[in-house]
């Protein structure tokens, strides 16, 4: 990976990162800069000043004293870079989430070099978080609230390292690409219509109230992975039969289309943040539903996956299959 | 009410460190700002612990006013040493007192590190030195732990942290001490600081103001001869030369340079020497009797002083060479003459009588003064360091009544009745002998060495030295004062030889002394002189030369670096690769680049793709190189391969 000369200086790989190309970044020369901040600047202003009193007195001790300091802040420089230089900073996995609301980027940083590490900071658009110290060689487990902006695919901003350790008169920085993406789902939203159920159904059986499914008990089963928390049986638990679940007969279980041409909202995102809610509605209610876009039919299924499925498909909908 | 969130062992350390900072200004500055600077650390102690205490921003605004205002009332509207120092002493306390966050304790540990200087605007001894590195230790190790806000002081690393970084920066420093050009100060005069008594000699004599300063043991200057040092008995020192009295005291008037050295002799025994001056605030610089020749820095005047143009403020060394016989002229100009026989109309007529009396038996001028010598000598006069004070002819009243005195007594009144005598004469204060320090081989010469003396006009011999507490006082010329032992009206001398312990104690005293005696000389006195001079023995003479120096220095290790990374990043392939990549930068040329991480599987099947012809010969490369590559074969068909693939 070669930078020509006017990547190398170009602003932006110092303060966005360079384009994101992996899910592994090495700290490295390449990819720390570093600069004095604003305690950094009064510093210079004291040395200065106790140049200028040397002087003035032709005083020896006073130069010795003065250029010590300087050095110190000079050999601090280094110190600041080791403090960076050599973790491995891995992007593990960015949950989906709704518009509005926050969620976290996953990292790993990897001590490869043997030191301790020292008061870093993380930080994705102005969010900040304190990792007080790294052990060698040791995994750290980092985790960044993100809010996205808007809903869809989109890459993740530059992660960017830093530390003023070990004097906090340079900052030493590192700005991260991942090539990594956050799944944003519409922002949930009721309108006046709730989801219709039954309108379609399995087998021709009519169903018209959206309490169905629960009279229509036929007994218990045990709990697996994915049944939903409501169907669990709590007194079951209590007279220590194990988890059960209530079991429907799936004749009767309720089917229902989460439709595009249904929405009561007039425009994309109004529809979109309405299909999401009735989505989350049917979750709940745990009825096989199906999602119809206007370019798109995800068939009438349950459970996790299925809802993920969904939420994604409303996810990247996009503005111009709309107007079809 | 702002909280304080500054953890309290970093406070705790913070306070420890700036009382430290102001223990070396006890006996400096003034009691009160001491007092104050320690009242101020105590009431941030105590917030500690009783945080009501902490003081609101209403009270610290009015209080650091009246403190400013205390300041430049005791001190002036100056920027002196004094009045900076205590102004920063104050500032450290009240901002300790409104620490409450990582950005104030900043500032503290900031004006600390200037704090730490100001001791050294009043000494600077070794002693001072390592103490103030082990504060600047400190300072560093609070920095670390305002950076990393932590907790404990107990944790190793952040004292590690500061020990490193301090142990690598020392050899940036003393590049830095060494290379970095010096300006000859000050960039602005300081009033206050001019008022601050230097003991030493002044630029005025009467005969009571030697015998204070003979009870000082400060230092004067040292110096180290090359070679062999003249006898004890002709260390003679000369300062000032003083021409004018008014009857009481002798006063300076400004030197005139020597511009004819034709006609003076040629000196017989000269000595060179390397004499290091302790600041004086004063013009001239101390030689040994003559001066024949002295750094360009130096002026010599007509009466053989040594001037500096510029004050000697801080400690400055001088090469000089003298020689012990005196400069001949063959004549004394009529205006110097009538300079060196001036008298005041106010003095006594006894004086002239007695003037008289010595040169009626003897006219020629030699012999007046050995019989004005043997006067002294013979009439009752006391040598003693408490003399009686005299009153407003003190001259006659010392001749005719006391007769009691030390060398300034004896060397003004024999001055005046030689005037009177018609013998040009003038006075000049300096030191006579030393304390010779065999440890370090050098001369130390303190204020109790100072000593006034006369030199007198003879025709055909020139300016002539005549010490009349020789006459009275012969020890005098022999041995140093021996001011420990004062005891009444006796001067006592350091005639016998010290035995026991006082021997080893002198012996343990002559070391600090030689330490002290190459601190000064190889640190305290590097300042623009030393620096230019050791500078051009480099080869270095001017800016340019030094700006020439340090740029081609730098390239040069540019350079190496850069060669030395190539170096070891072209080791990390074996050959095999090498002859590989190359062959890839051939193929560059003619078709397109191998992408990075790509195999030559899929990059060979791109050109040939292109150029279906090459298929043959590519394949053979290829096979080459991963043999030799991966199964560990000979390299040699690889390159055969290369040279055969033609295009």
């Amino acid at each position: 990976m070669s930078l020509t000369l006017a990547n190398r200086f170009a602003l932006k790989r110092f303060f966005r990162g360079e384009p994101a190309k992996t899910l592994n970044l090495l700290l490295n020369h390449r990819r720390i800069f570093i600069l004095p901040n604003k305690a950094g600047l009064a510093l210079t202003v004291v040395i200065l000043l106790m140049l200028i009193a040397s002087i003035n007195y032709s005083n020896s001790m006073g130069f010795v004293f003065t250029f010590l300091l300087a050095s110190a802040a000079q050999v601090s420089t280094l110190f600041s870079f080791r403090n960076l230089s050599g973790l491995s900073i891995s992007s593990m996995k960015c949950d989906p989430c709704f518009l509005g609301q926050t969620s976290a980027a996953l990292f790993t940083i990897e001590e490869t070099q043997g030191r301790e590490r020292w008061a870093i900071t993380a930080k994705i658009d102005q969010r900040i978080v304190h990792i007080p110290h790294i052990k060698p060689y040791s995994h750290y487990q980092l985790s960044v609230p993100i809010v996205p902006k808007e809903r869809g695919l989109s890459a993740l901003n530059t992660l960017t390292l830093s530390s003023s350790f070990p004097f906090d008169i340079f900052r030493a920085w590192s700005p991260l690409r991942f090539n990594r993406q956050i799944l944003t789902y519409p922002k949930p939203k009721s309108f006046n219509q709730p989801l219709s159920v039954g309108r379609f159904l399995h087998n021709g059986d009519a169903l018209s109230s959206t309490q169905m499914g629960t009279d229509d008990f036929i007994g218990f089963s045990p709990y697996q992975h994915g049944h939903p928390l409501h169907l669990i049986n709590w007194h079951a638990l209590a007279k220590e039969k194990g988890l059960m679940v209530s079991q429907f007969s799936t004749q009767q279980q309720a089917e229902t289309w989460v439709d595009w041409f249904n929405c009561s909202a007039t425009n994309t995102e109004s529809k979109l943040s309405e299909l999401c809610q009735w989505v989350l509605d049917a979750n709940t209610l745990s009825i096989n539903y199906g999602l119809r876009l206007p370019q798109l039919d995800i068939k009438p299924s349950h459970g996790i996956l299925h809802q993920q499925t969904c939420l994604k498909a409303l996810a990247v909908f996009k503005q111009s299959h709309a107007n079809r | 009410m702002q909280t304080v969130n500054l953890n309290p062992s970093s406070h705790q350390l913070l306070l420890f460190i700036c009382s430290l900072l102001i223990l070396p200004h006890i006996g400096t500055l003034q009691t009160l700002f001491i007092v104050i600077g320690f009242c101020l650390l105590g009431w941030s102690f105590l917030t500690l612990y009783f945080k009501q205490l902490s003081p609101s921003k209403w009270l610290l605004l009015p209080l650091s006013l009246g403190l400013a205002f205390l300041v430049f009332k005791f001190h002036g509207m100056s920027l002196g040493r004094e009045a900076s120092s205590s102004f920063l002493l104050v500032l450290m306390g009240l901002k300790l007192l409104e620490c409450r966050q990582k950005r104030d304790v900043t500032a503290v540990i900031f004006l600390c590190f200037f704090v730490l200087i100001t001791p050294f605007l009043f000494e600077q001894t070794i002693l001072l030195t390592i103490y103030s590195f082990l504060i600047f230790f400190l300072l560093l190790t609070m920095m670390v732990v305002n950076s990393s806000q932590e907790k404990s002081l107990k944790k190793t690393y952040i004292y590690r942290f500061s020990a490193i970084i301090l142990l690598m920066s020392i050899p940036l420093m003393l590049i830095d001490f060494i290379l970095f050009p010096r300006m000859i100060g000050p960039l602005w005069a300081m009033p206050s600081d001019s008022n601050t008594a230097i003991s030493g000699i002044s630029n005025s004599i009467n005969p009571g103001n030697i015998s204070k300063l003979v009870l000082s043991k400060q230092k004067a200057f040292s110096v180290q001869f090359n070679g062999q040092s003249p006898a004890y008995a002709q260390l003679y020192w000369r300062g000032p030369v003083f021409w004018n009295t008014d009857g009481r005291q002798w006063t300076l008037s400004p030197p005139k340079k020597l511009i004819n050295t034709a006609n003076l002799l040629p000196a017989t025994a000269t000595y060179s020497y390397q004499l290091m001056m302790q600041p004086t605030q004063q013009h001239w610089v101390y030689s040994l009797d003559t001066p024949r020749s002295a750094p360009s820095s130096l002026i010599l005047s007509q009466d053989y002083q040594l001037i500096s143009p510029k004050k000697i403020s801080r400690t400055q060394a001088f090469k000089i060479t003298s020689s012990l016989n005196p400069v001949t002229e063959p004549v004394l100009s009529p205006e110097a003459r009538q300079r060196a026989l001036a008298l005041p109309s106010t003095t006594d007529d006894r004086v002239f009588k007695l003037a008289k009396q010595w040169q009626h038996n003897n006219p020629s001028s030699i012999d007046v003064i050995s019989q004005g010598l043997s006067y002294f000598n013979q009439q009752k006069f006391y040598y003693t360091l408490t003399p009686p004070s005299l009153g407003k002819d003190p001259v006659s009243e010392f001749l005719f009544h006391t007769k009691k005195g030390f060398c300034g007594h004896y060397a003004t009144s024999f001055a005046v009745v030689l005037r009177a005598a018609g013998i040009p004469s003038r006075l000049v204060a300096g030191y006579l002998g030393g304390r010779y320090n065999e440890v370090g081989g050098f001369w130390d010469v303190r204020q109790s060495d100072a000593h006034v003396w006369v030199e007198a006009w003879v025709d055909n011999i020139g300016w002539m030295r005549v010490d009349p507490t020789a006459a009275i006082a012969p020890e005098r010329i022999q041995f140093s004062l021996d001011n420990e032992q004062q005891f009444g009206d006796e001067v006592k001398f350091l005639i016998d030889s010290p035995t026991g312990i006082s021997l080893w104690l002198r012996q343990l005293e002559s070391l600090a002394l030689t330490i002290d005696y190459y601190w000064q000389n190889s640190v305290l006195a590097y300042g623009p002189e030393v620096q230019n001079q050791f500078l051009s023995t480099v080869g270095i003479n001017g800016w340019e030369d030094m700006m020439l120096t340090l740029s081609i220095l730098a390239a040069l290790i540019l350079v190496s670096v850069v060669l030395y990374i190539y170096r070891i990043s072209r080791l990390k392939l074996d050959p095999c690769q090498r002859v590989y990549l190359r062959f890839c930068r051939r193929l560059k040329r003619h078709y397109f680049e191998k992408h990075l991480g790509e195999t030559s599987k899929h990059y060979f099947e791109r050109i040939i793709e292109v150029d279906p012809t090459l298929s043959k010969s590519l394949s053979a490369v290829r096979q080459s190189y991963l043999n030799c590559r991966y199964a560990k074969a000979d390299i040699q068909p690889l390159i055969t391969a290369v040279k055969a693939f033609k295009r």
